[in-house]
């Protein structure tokens, strides 16, 4: 493509971007219900706009309705109805007050639309820094839905990214010096901050990578004094943004401080809402799809996420600060009690422009994997005819016993098949239905998971949509992949842990620790299981009766506490069983790597003067992945599968395994979705065959296993 | 060679004393019910130690353990049930991996990729559609369709393993047999087979393994408590025991013990082999 050509359809791109997000954000402001905090919001703009229209500058000293958050937001809610007729403040209502739906319309909608417009600009800015990223977050719902009402959320989200943008731009001139850039983000960093202080942790962001940059470079002395001024011009605007802080700076600072500490501890709606720590992440595989209907044109959220995970690390080489600003805000994010929505619109710029970037990695291997030559493989006609005899009984085999019900199981999840129509689909209902069907005779139906007819009909690909929609709303999905990542992440420490403390010259009793620790990996599962259950379960599990011997103070009484009350805790009763299942595999793995390297490497880092920790880092650590990376990712299957642990559990929706078994299972049943339900378990097999397909994909490109293909 | 500090040899016993501590603790919970000869139905009392020493426990579940059924035809199924599963796996996919570990033909890509995807997907896969499959052919509940049920799980990894074990035997071996006259079946079953035969039979026992500690699909399966095996029998007196708590807890102790003995010291023989099988031969060194 020549030059000309990428311009114009660069600028084609960041239109379509704005167009997308204009229409999308304007249709939602005027359609969303009102949501919580909105009257609050516009009450706080009706009180700024009364002192402007009586230009009573000096009330601009006392009032700021809702003081944990800083008034700059609010004001610019005033702003934004300033022309409207004046109507009755609205009335002041608890936080834990159900929304006021009666708000006047002629104040929401200017001031939604003034929000809808600061988040076009987002985009904008996003588009032109990468015109594919500004169209995720053109796309992104739950952004759409919190720049579209009245929230404080959508100033700062532009002034934040304005402060990146600006540092950034300063960084690129590569000087030392202070320049108007750099001042500008100073600027922004003080908007930001009067506007709500959650933005604020994009400048930790950047404080960070100003720091990782001057630690190779420059002096610590010029990095001191360039960001205590930036800071120092930050507050100021800060300062001089917040008439509020004037007559009593530091009262009125520790009074909104402690409001947030105090909120987040005790607040009724905080406490009833009983988020888990990880909600957040939750949130960015979710939508407000499910929650406002006819609002937004499809949950995209889910899918920007997942290319976001792709396109991390390509967005670290290229820029890392957005890399910083997304995982400290998530990290933030996590660790903070309160976990409200609308907080992740702090991250949904990066998260975007990660997202873009997963989609050129995954183009790029396609690409690749397109132009790579395809030998045309000469087979000899001889060494076929040597092969025949010895494939076709072995296919014969693994077709009637593998392949066919697999592909008995598409043909299934073509259907509305289920206990009602049990007798039918035995006496010839499911080949009519999927014959007939395949072959035209039938037009496809639609599907409702709830309805069950007593008559198998095709429905074709149409029993996919509800499944799906009922999947990405169950949360299943999320939970899956957070279940695998989690259980491997601390198998994969513990085990190479072990294995590192083993592998030191003259530990004793190595070989005695060895075989103890394959008692776990040796058990089957289900005994496994059970042995854990015998300490989880409640009121007759060795913690509980612990805890009831011991009494409710106890370190026992604690745990058991934690286990029941906690939103987050117990999930700790199930990564602690798996945890000891899978660390074994682990450590094997690990050991057999370690074996492997020569002791001469150490030698030499040794020499070169390497602390413990950098040949652990640069030396150890990448001589073992290729052993460790196979191992992973089959403990990483294993997990995603994993069904035995939590069926022993009763825990009938963690994964999509324990899911299917439990919706196909005539006798038991799950949530709306009862028992019995074949066809829909058979659409959710045919999902985890898809995921598991990208598992093995990997699994062949990062190991050896596939290596034996050429020729044995 | 450097010898390690006390204090650093110290510090490492002490974390992998807590390791080993975590490692046995769930593990005697178990014992500690299942040499419990004073529980009549679930624990209701925190105990290390069991109060009553006994075998008790042991020798009901070595007579009847579930229901009516008693030990032996538990055993009986389950070994029946693993050895048919683990043999039609072996015997009917083992064409195939010779094939894929020797010879080049158009598809052989394909085919890998297509045993390699179904040798990782979940039990529950293959569950949803030989349920009704096996159900149309009336055999659901036997201890055939069991059988059937276990080897259509088991074969693809048994295929995958096979292969690995067929390719590791020297090509030049062979070849001089072809010298000698032998044809291609001749030499795979005198030469080929036996060398590869201890590896094979891991395969194997990993088949066995799969069916012997089995126990969801076949609770769906099967219907008659003639039919159930092991396994089975274990997660029903824990299913049970949730909702009424009619049987004593230590039998579900002692059968676990009695289940994974054998198991474990089959683990603790062939640990290296069976590493590198479960990890799909990619720690082959």
């Amino acid at each position: 493509m020549n030059k000309s050509a990428r311009t114009l359809l660069y600028f084609l791109v960041v239109l379509l971007a704005v167009g997308i997000a204009y229409n999308f954000r304007s249709h939602a402001a005027k359609t969303l219900s009102i949501d919580f905090d909105e009257d609050d919001y516009l009450r706080a703009g009706q009180e700024f706009a009364h002192l402007i229209r009586t230009s009573d500058w000096r009330g601009f000293l006392d009032t700021n309705y809702r003081p944990e958050h800083p008034p700059l937001a609010k004001i610019i809610v005033g702003l934004s109805i300033l022309s409207a007729p004046e109507k009755p403040l609205v009335p002041d209502a608890a936080t834990t007050a159900e929304p006021n739906r009666y708000l006047p319309r002629d104040l929401v909608r200017p001031a939604r639309t003034l929000n809808t417009i600061f988040g076009t600009l987002t985009v904008l800015l996003l588009a032109l820094v990468n015109p594919l990223a500004g169209v995720f977050l053109a796309f992104h719902t739950f952004t759409i839905k919190y720049v579209s009402q009245i929230m404080l959320e959508a100033f700062p989200a532009l002034t934040s990214f304005l402060m990146a943008l600006t540092y950034l731009q300063w960084k690129k001139a590569k000087s030392s010096r202070v320049n108007a850039w750099l001042m500008a983000s100073a600027v922004f960093l003080g908007l930001t901050a009067a506007s709500k202080y959650l933005y604020g942790v994009v400048a930790i962001a950047i404080l960070v990578d100003w720091y990782l940059d001057a630690k190779e470079e420059t002096s610590t002395r010029v990095f001191l004094r360039n960001t205590v001024l930036w800071g120092l011009l930050g507050v100021v605007v800060f300062f001089a943004l917040n008439p509020y802080l004037w007559p009593d700076p530091i009262g009125r600072i520790r009074e909104s401080v402690f409001y947030h500490a105090g909120y987040a501890a005790s607040a009724a709606e905080v406490e009833d809402a009983s988020f888990p720590a990880w909600q957040p992440f939750y949130w960015l595989f979710f939508s407000p799809y499910w929650w406002h209907e006819g609002v937004f044109p499809f949950p995209f959220d889910l899918i920007i996420t997942l290319f976001a995970l792709v396109g991390l690390k390509r967005l670290w080489t290229k820029e890392r600060l957005y890399v910083l600003w997304l995982s400290i805000a998530m990290l933030f994010l996590l660790v903070w009690p309160t976990k409200w929505p609308q907080y992740i619109l702090v991250l949904t710029v990066p998260l975007s422009l990660a997202a873009a970037e997963g989609v050129l990695v995954i183009w790029q291997e396609v690409l690749a994997w397109w132009r790579t030559p395809k030998f045309r493989t000469i087979y000899k006609r001889k060494e076929k005819l040597r092969a025949l005899p010895w494939l076709v009984p072995g296919l014969i085999a693994f077709t009637l016993l593998t392949l066919i019900p697999l592909i008995f199981q598409i043909g299934m999840s073509m259907t509305d098949f289920n206990t009602a129509s049990l007798r039918d689909g035995f006496n010839g209902g499911l080949s009519r239905a999927i014959l007939g069907g395949m072959a035209g005779e039938q037009p496809p139906q639609d599907f409702d998971i709830n309805a069950r007819s007593n008559r198998v009909n095709f429905t074709g690909l149409n029993s996919y949509p509800p499944v799906m929609d009922f999947l990405a709303r169950s949360g299943i999905i999320f939970f899956n992949v957070m279940w695998t990542v989690l259980s491997v992440l601390l198998q994969c420490a513990l085990g190479l842990g072990i294995a590192l403390l083993l592998w030191q010259r003259g530990v004793r009793l190595g070989k005695f620790w060895q075989a103890l620790f394959i008692l776990p990996w040796a058990v089957p599962e289900l005994i496994g299981a059970q042995m854990w259950l015998n300490i989880f379960i409640t009121d007759w599990g060795w913690l509980d009766l612990a805890a009831a011997k011991y009494g409710a103070e106890s370190v026992f009484g604690i745990i058991s506490q934690g286990l029941a009350d906690s939103p987050s805790l117990w999930l700790l009763a199930f990564l602690v069983p798996a945890l000891w299942y899978g660390f074994p595999l682990m450590m094997f793995a690990a050991s057999a790597g370690l074996k492997l390297i020569p002791q001469d490497v150490f030698d030499a880092s040794a020499m070169d003067g390497a602390s413990a920790w950098q040949t652990f880092r640069h030396v150890t650590l990448p001589l073992l992945m290729p052993l460790l990376i196979p191992a992973l990712i089959v403990r990483g299957i294993f997990a995603f599968n994993q069904f035995y642990l939590f069926q022993a559990f009763f825990y009938q929706d963690a994964t999509l395994a324990t899911l299917s078994y439990n919706i196909f299972n005539p006798n038991s049943g799950f949530g709306g979705v009862s028992g019995g339900q074949f066809a829909v378990s058979a659409v959710i097999n045919v999902i985890t065959v898809i995921i598991l397909m990208v598992f093995v994909l990997l699994f062949n490109r990062w190991t050896g296993a596939g290596k034996g293909v050429t020729y044995a | 060679m450097r010898k390690m500090s006390s204090i650093r040899q110290l510090g490492t016993q002490l974390a992998l004393i807590a390791v080993g501590f975590f490692v046995i603790l769930p593990i005697w919970g178990m014992v500690r019910l299942a040499f419990d000869g004073s529980l009549r139905g679930r624990p209701t009392e925190f105990r290390l130690f069991p109060k009553v020493w006994s075998l008790e426990p042991f020798l009901q579940v070595l007579d009847r353990p579930y229901q009516t059924v008693d030990f032996l035809t538990l055993l009986k199924n389950s070994l029946l049930i693993s050895f048919g599963a683990a043999l039609i796996a072996m015997v009917l996919g083992m064409s195939l991996a010779y094939a894929f570990a020797r010879f080049r033909f158009p598809g052989r890509q394909t085919g890998l990729f297509a045993i390699l995807l179904t040798a990782v997907l979940p039990p529950v896969a293959f569950m949803t559609p030989l349920y009704i499959l096996l159900g149309l052919m009336q055999i659901r509940t036997t201890l055939l369709g069991l059988v059937i049920v276990y080897a259509a799980f088991a074969m693809p990894f048994c295929i995958w393993n096979m292969r690995a074990a067929f390719q590791s035997v020297p090509r030049e071996v062979e070849e001089a047999a072809f010298l000698d006259g032998a044809n291609d079946l001749k030499s795979f079953l005198f030469i080929t087979l036996p060398l590869a035969l201890p590896s094979v039979a891991i395969a194997g026992l990993i088949a066995f393994l799969m069916a012997y500690s089995e126990f969801a699909l076949g609770w769906l399966f099967v219907d008659k408590a003639d039919n159930v095996t092991l396994a089975m029998s274990i997660y029903a007196i824990v299913q049970t025991q949730y909702s009424s708590g009619a049987q004593p807890w230590s039998s579900l102790g002692s059968l676990a013990i009695i289940m994974s003995i054998p198991v474990v010291i089959i683990f603790l023989i062939f640990q290296r082999t069976l590493l590198d099988r479960m990890m799909f031969g990619s720690i082959h060194e």
